[in-house]
């Protein structure tokens, strides 16, 4: 039954025209109106056949009543072509008027086996015109005034209209009461099962109430989930931190007392300690930094910062890492850069793992660090290179470079003692930025990255977090059942019931 | 020789630190949490209070707060030490009038910067 009627509603469908379609109400009336111009003249026409057959003398009349029916037929592809549903609907009902009172008026008159139709006119033209009540009055107004003036012509008219014997009164009368039962069964059987979808609407409309609820539940355990997890971070960051301080710091005394000692195996040893505790911590902080990021416990600090002070700082921060490994720092700014408003401290993080990463895979080399500044689609962006002369990356490692732990291979990673997360945590701190990172590199050239952040934070503020995507998306999804409870309650008082508990709890959700 | 008044409630860092800054020919103090620093402000008057901010029940925050409100310690330069480099600690530590920042683990050449400076802009 559901797939016909929805097959049926397909082939309706295609004769509403695109401004009706997309309102679900009038839709529904859309498709009450085609349901009838479609089958009505296949059921209505049995009427001049059935006055065809039995009428000993037919006449003209008969040809203008089929005609008047089978005009129904052009309405939808009126309707498809023009639009105009409310003038059309008005004027059908009008046809149907006429239709079935000509009839009566030849046929018997106040008598007539065609007067059951009469019932079908107000039945469609309420069915056509839906719950306005101006329309309402139009189409009530049409059938009352049509009704006198047939009252007043058929009084008027002469003796002859309308004879046909007894007998085959009798025959047209049972013809056409069965099929103005059928007829009217068809629009009733339409309506129930308008009416049953439509209570599958508010099904689902509390269907989609629960999840919403589901979803808000979700979000709040994934919020105090990521809560905790921030919690326990800070926690760790300092359980971590602090006996690395006692290593870290102890070695550094030894160090110096056996620098002043000139005890040179113990200085190679507590140096190795020393550099083992640094990067321990530099992972530690690595770590700690991309579970904040994850978390969206990642504050930022939006501030005015020069450029080109920010750049040149950077660079001079590794010039002497550099000139560890032979290597040179070249710094090529287009100036003047201008003033960037943005967390200057995360963006000095992410450059400092992008140079970082240069200058420990080349040896011997140059390190570039250009930027320049430019329009982009939103304002004035600055754009970042690091170019080094290193050993390159191959091509099929660019898709998972910015990936954690991923590093360039792994004998790299003991030779260069790479954690794999200083390219994720960059490109992180500059997506966190509004900014972009990319890299291109060919083998034993050299690589490049490029990174890209809007100049004006303060504009744009930075990207949300996850959990704020997913609140807005349930607001969406709240309005949008509102909306559903607006048009629920609007087309369909009978099942009002239910109506106040489901406004309430569009109100507790809302 | 300059005073310096070392709050800090871990046992290890607070040796550390003291011999270091002891060798840099500093007279260090210590308290090992956040009343005695500033009872120990108070009384030693050193000239400068290293201020670790995750103490115990008092934390570094509300020691410096008291140390500020006092009009007898209110200009001595008291320098943030935290472990986490939150840019919000950084925010906070001179919004509750910290003259520096600075983060563990020490780095004991940039720490000695800070401290310098401060020496220098108290006797300027």
């Amino acid at each position: 039954m559901t797939t016909a009627l929805e097959r049926l509603n397909q082939f309706t469908d295609w004769f509403i025209p695109e401004d009706i379609a997309c309102d679900r109400e009038n839709r529904k009336q859309a498709r009450m109106f085609l349901y009838s111009h479609i089958f009505g003249p296949f059921i209505g026409n049995t009427v001049p056949l059935a006055l065809y057959l039995f009428d000993p003398t037919p006449g003209y009349d008969i040809a203008v009543l089929a005609a008047s029916i089978t005009a129904f037929w052009i309405y939808p592809f009126v309707l498809r072509a023009f639009g105009g549903y409310k003038v059309l609907a008005v004027i059908s009902v009008q046809n149907l008027i006429f239709s079935i009172l000509w009839s009566c008026y030849f046929h018997g008159g106040v008598t007539s086996p065609t007067l059951p139709w009469v019932l079908t006119i107000p039945l469609l033209a309420f069915f056509y015109v839906g719950p306005s009540p101006k329309m309402r009055t139009i189409v009530l107004s049409q059938f009352l005034l049509s009704l006198i003036t047939f009252y007043f012509l058929y009084r008027n008219s002469p003796n002859d209209v309308g004879g046909i014997s007894l007998g085959a009164t009798q025959a047209l009368g049972l013809v056409s009461t069965t099929a103005a039962s059928l007829y009217v069964t068809m629009m009733a059987l339409f309506y129930a099962n308008a009416l049953a979808s439509q209570v599958e609407l508010e099904g689902e409309m509390r269907e989609h109430q629960i999840t919403a609820a589901e979803l808000r539940q979700a979000t709040e355990d994934a919020q105090n989930a990521g809560a905790a997890k921030s919690d326990f971070l800070a926690k760790m960051s300092h359980e971590l931190r602090t006996p690395l301080n006692a290593v870290i710091g102890y070695s550094e005394i030894l160090l110096e007392d056996a620098v002043d000692e000139n005890d040179a195996n113990s200085v190679a040893d507590l140096r190795k300690i020393h550099s083992a505790g640094h990067y321990l911590l530099k992972l530690v902080n690595e770590v700690l930094d991309l579970s904040k990021i994850e978390a969206g416990k990642m504050e930022l600090f939006v501030e005015a910062a020069d450029c080109g002070a920010l750049l040149r700082k950077v660079a001079s921060s590794f010039e002497d890492a550099a000139r560890e490994r032979g290597n040179r720092i070249v710094v090529e700014l287009a100036e003047p850069l201008g003033t960037l408003f943005t967390d200057a401290a995360k963006l000095s993080q992410a450059l400092s793992q992008i140079l970082d990463n240069a200058i420990k895979f080349s040896s011997q080399g140059v390190v570039t660090l250009a930027a320049s500044c430019g329009e982009a689609g939103q304002g004035r962006e600055l754009t970042i290179q690091v170019r080094d002369t290193g050993q390159g990356i191959g091509k099929e490692k660019f898709a998972n470079l910015f990936e954690q732990f991923s590093v360039v291979g792994d004998t790299s990673e003991t030779k260069y003692g790479g954690t794999g997360l200083g390219l994720a945590l960059a490109k992180k701190l500059c997506n966190l930025l509004r900014g972009e990172i990319d890299v291109a590199s060919e083998i034993g050239v050299g690589s490049c990255f490029t990174i890209r952040i809007p100049m004006n934070a303060k504009d744009q503020p930075p990207a949300a977090p996850d959990a704020t995507d997913v609140e807005a998306e349930l607001a969406k999804a709240e309005a949008g059942i509102g909306q559903l409870q607006a048009v629920a309650k609007a087309s369909k008082p009978a099942v009002s019931r239910d109506a106040p508990k489901l406004r309430k709890g569009g109100a507790a959700n809302a | 020789m300059r005073k310096i008044l070392l709050v800090e409630d871990n046992e290890a860092n607070r040796d550390m630190l003291t011999r270091r800054l002891a060798r840099q020919g500093f007279e260090v103090c210590c308290a090992i949490d956040g009343p005695m620093g500033v009872e120990m402000a108070r009384r030693e008057r050193p000239d400068v209070i290293l201020m670790d901010v995750a103490l115990g029940d008092m934390d570094g925050w509300e020691a410096t707060q008291l140390i500020k409100a006092s009009s007898a310690t209110a200009h001595i330069p008291v320098i943030a030490l935290t472990a986490h480099a939150l840019s919000s600690d950084r925010q906070k530590s001179f919004e509750i009038g910290c003259a520096d920042f600075d983060t563990k683990p020490i780095d004991l050449p940039r720490l000695l910067g800070k401290i310098n400076a401060c020496l220098a802009s108290k006797a300027a």
